[in-house]
């Protein structure tokens, strides 16, 4: 797998994502209803193999030691899972989806995904300059 | 990378929504009917939605393995609120039986909840149609 597989993998989560969180928003009134969300980062974390402190996204610039490679062509295609969550609190008519949570994981997988295309083009970008120069 | 499901299923929630605010409306416009086409006062109608499921043709020849995002939202049915009428003193109206008219049953501390619940609802489903516009747009410009 590439580095643009990788994030095209990612974009799809995203995507897939924004249709999770639109239908539990469409069906926050329906009775017994219950919220879903995706699976990708924790699959791909495990992908990975955890070896480093602090979660995906979070690991820190070490000093005096090298960096942990992540050998990218070994790693499987991730393909994101859609689950039904029912942890969370279920109120009188059977329904467990909190509309303010809803909106504040749109928000943040939105900003995710922008995220992923500036990372993108800016791959693009570097590419660009390689082969045409300055 | 995007298809336009999310703006589909945003869409089912908008249209649900404007349904059950036309439903509200019409209840509070019949709240002082007495008289209706199918005889007695007017009943107030109940909005019933459920989640709209996606053809899992697919999934089902997975093995059910993977899980499908559904496909947003539907009003199944409209029905009658069975709740008692009002019944108002008012002898000089041509339907008063005793001095007492019965009118509907429309509950107006109700309505009006529901009211604020589908505009919110309706609002919800237009922002997160715009977060799947936007998200559109931008990927539009990859590469650019």
């Amino acid at each position: 797998m590439t580095v643009f597989e990788l994030l095209q993998s990612a974009l799809d989560a995203s995507t897939l994502r924004q249709a999770v969180y639109a239908n539990n928003i469409a069906n926050a009134g329906t009775p017994g209803y219950k919220r879903q969300d995706v699976a990708f980062e924790t699959l791909l974390q495990s992908a990975l193999g955890s070896g480093t402190s602090g979660a995906l996204g979070e690991a820190q610039i070490p000093i005096g030691e090298e960096e942990p490679k992540y050998d990218l062509s070994t790693l499987p295609n991730i393909v994101p899972q859609v689950y039904t969550d029912t942890s969370t609190t279920v109120n009188s008519n059977g329904n467990n989806v909190d509309i303010t949570e809803e909106m504040v994981l749109m928000a943040e997988n939105q900003v995710r995904y922008d995220t992923l295309v500036q990372d993108i083009s800016d791959r693009l970008d570097r590419l660009r300059t390689a082969i045409m120069g300055s | 990378m995007f298809d336009n499901t999310s703006m589909n299923i945003s869409a089912s929630g908008l249209a649900a929504n404007q349904l059950w605010l036309n439903v509200i409306a019409n209840n509070i416009a019949n709240v002082n009917t007495t008289r209706t086409p199918q005889g007695g006062p007017y009943r107030a109608e109940i909005v019933n939605f459920s989640p709209v499921e996606n053809d899992v043709s697919f999934q089902t020849a997975l093995g059910q393995a993977v899980q499908g995002v559904g496909g947003g939202v539907e009003v199944t049915s409209i029905t009658q609120d069975t709740s008692p009428f009002q019944l108002i003193y008012d002898p000089s109206n041509p339907d008063a039986v005793n001095g007492y008219v019965e009118t509907s049953n429309v509950n107006l501390t109700t309505q009006m909840v529901d009211l604020i619940q589908a505009t919110r609802a309706y609002q919800a489903n237009a922002t997160a149609f715009d977060a799947a516009k936007q998200m559109a747009v931008t990927a539009l410009g990859i590469g650019k």
